[in-house]
């Protein structure tokens, strides 16, 4: 069964159309890569998943659950928009940490705000998960640490402990990497492995080729605001069929 | 004769502190507003709200005062402000509150404005309200990046005040200042800037202090 449909999908900034007719559908479990050059749509596609941005036109549908439709009018209610913007995850590019709080604060803060709405939450347990969770992110000694004290890459990866203790269906990444050295790429890397090795539903974007490869179930490979191709990383990365994907994995490879 | 000097210059002192006070007390709330106002989407509220930031900012405050002070009697040919003594301070501190109101909300709008949009952003995934997001996450940061620029106005303000005897408050200088005339002795006049220095020297101080208490961050 789909966990994530996405239909018809539409965005334009201005005259700028970004996602010009996106449709795709995921299974639970899988981990979903989404390549192409920048100014494709990928970012925007994601930040349309997560309700930074709003699509023009098209339906997301997770769980049968439909969480957006431009064909209902209405207005939805923050309260409404938060729930279902609680269905995904987002890890964002540069981190985005709150300097202000600890590792540990990082990622109890919205779990304990979100309890205060809600009674019958056991509080002891939302930092008991909290701290389980940056175990296995390796940070068992950095929990008290701020993120200025942190290496870019021990920063991601409280950034993933964060957007996991919320319990996401979904969780994005986008460019996760892109901001770190290429030493510290690695650790990021194995820890999203890992979580695909878990069966998490996760959708990448990333400039990674190699890693996209290992990691993917399904490859989307986008090129000026639609998916130009789509298949197992044997097909789209191995094989290309579509002219466009092959330009762009060689000048890939030349870049190597 | 030191004696005499130092309680009437400490008279005139109190004077300075009360408006230096009461001034902040309410510049400092009155400031956020007008921040907002400047920084709403709509415009009939940011241009009203700019074009007064404008004319504030633009004009002397010693101009300002005397607008103030003597504006509503001329235009309405009423005192609003009450007579004597208590009617010209709460005179000067209405021209203060709103002249350091606009000074303040600029400061404001430059320490929100300077927060990444990203850290907006982390709090909306993971589900904050805007009202958490504000006073959660971005507040602090604000406030850590606004100390510097703050406790320099409010220094100004402490010297600031001495333009308030020019609709007759009888601030430390007025005191200082008429020993010439009453004494024939000019030494209580550079006195007087021995209090604005240790009150300003304490003010240092004490923002010193509120700096480091948040450099436990970046």
């Amino acid at each position: 069964m789909a966990i994530l449909e996405v239909k018809n999908l539409k965005k334009s900034f201005d005259d700028t159309e970004v996602i010009r007719d996106i449709s795709f559908t995921m299974d639970e479990g899988e981990t979903l890569t989404i390549i192409g050059s920048s100014g494709s749509g990928k970012t925007t596609l994601l930040r349309c998943l997560n309700f930074l941005e709003r699509p023009d036109s098209g339906v997301i549908r997770v769980k049968d659950e439909v969480l957006f439709d431009s064909d209902i009018t209405g207005t939805v209610s923050e309260k409404d928009i938060r729930n279902r913007r609680l269905h995904f995850g987002l890890v964002f590019q540069s981190f985005n940490l709150f300097p202000q709080y600890t590792a540990l604060e990082n990622v109890t803060l919205a779990p304990l705000l979100l309890a205060k709405e809600n009674t019958g939450i056991d509080l002891p347990a939302i930092e008991e998960n909290a701290r389980g969770l940056l175990d296995d992110m390796g940070l068992s000694d950095r929990m008290g640490n701020y993120p200025h004290e942190l290496s870019g890459g021990q920063q991601q990866r409280v950034a993933i402990a964060r957007a996991l203790a919320l319990h996401p269906d979904i969780l994005c990444f986008d460019e996760p990497t892109s901001a770190l050295d290429p030493e510290l790429t690695g650790e990021v890397l194995r820890v999203i492995k890992d979580l695909a090795g878990h069966n998490m539903t996760m959708i990448i974007v990333t400039h990674e080729m190699s890693f996209a490869h290992d990691v993917s179930d399904k490859i989307l490979f986008m090129d000026k605001g639609v998916i130009a191709e789509e298949g197992t990383p044997e097909e789209v990365i191995d094989n290309p069929q579509n002219d466009r994907t092959i330009q762009f994995l060689a000048n890939y490879k030349n870049g190597m | 004769m030191a004696l005499t000097v130092t309680l009437t210059l400490l008279e005139g002192f109190l004077q300075t502190i009360r408006l230096f006070i009461l001034t902040l007390l309410f510049a400092l709330p009155l400031g956020l507003v007008i921040s907002f106002g400047s920084m709403a989407k709509a415009q009939a509220v940011r241009v009203p709200i700019r074009f007064m930031i404008w004319v504030i900012r633009g004009t002397p405050l010693m101009l300002q005062l005397l607008v103030i002070y003597y504006g509503p009697g001329i235009i309405m040919k009423s005192n609003v402000w009450g007579s004597g003594d208590t009617g010209r301070f709460i005179a000067a501190l209405v021209a203060f509150v709103i002249n350091y109101s606009c000074y303040f909300s600029e400061i404001y709008r430059g320490g929100i404005q300077s927060i990444p949009v990203g850290q907006y952003e982390a709090g909306q995934v993971l589900g904050m309200t805007k009202h958490q997001i504000f006073f959660k996450v971005v507040l602090l940061q604000v406030i850590k990046r606004i100390v510097p620029p703050i406790s320099n106005e409010i220094i100004t303000l402490v010297k600031d005040t001495s333009l308030a005897r020019v609709i007759a408050v009888y601030e430390i200088i007025w005191k200082g200042q008429s020993f010439i005339k009453s004494a024939g002795i000019i030494w209580p006049l550079f006195y007087t800037g021995v209090f604005y220095l240790l009150f300003s020297g304490l003010l240092t101080l004490l923002f010193g202090f509120v700096e480091k208490k948040l450099s436990y961050f970046r």
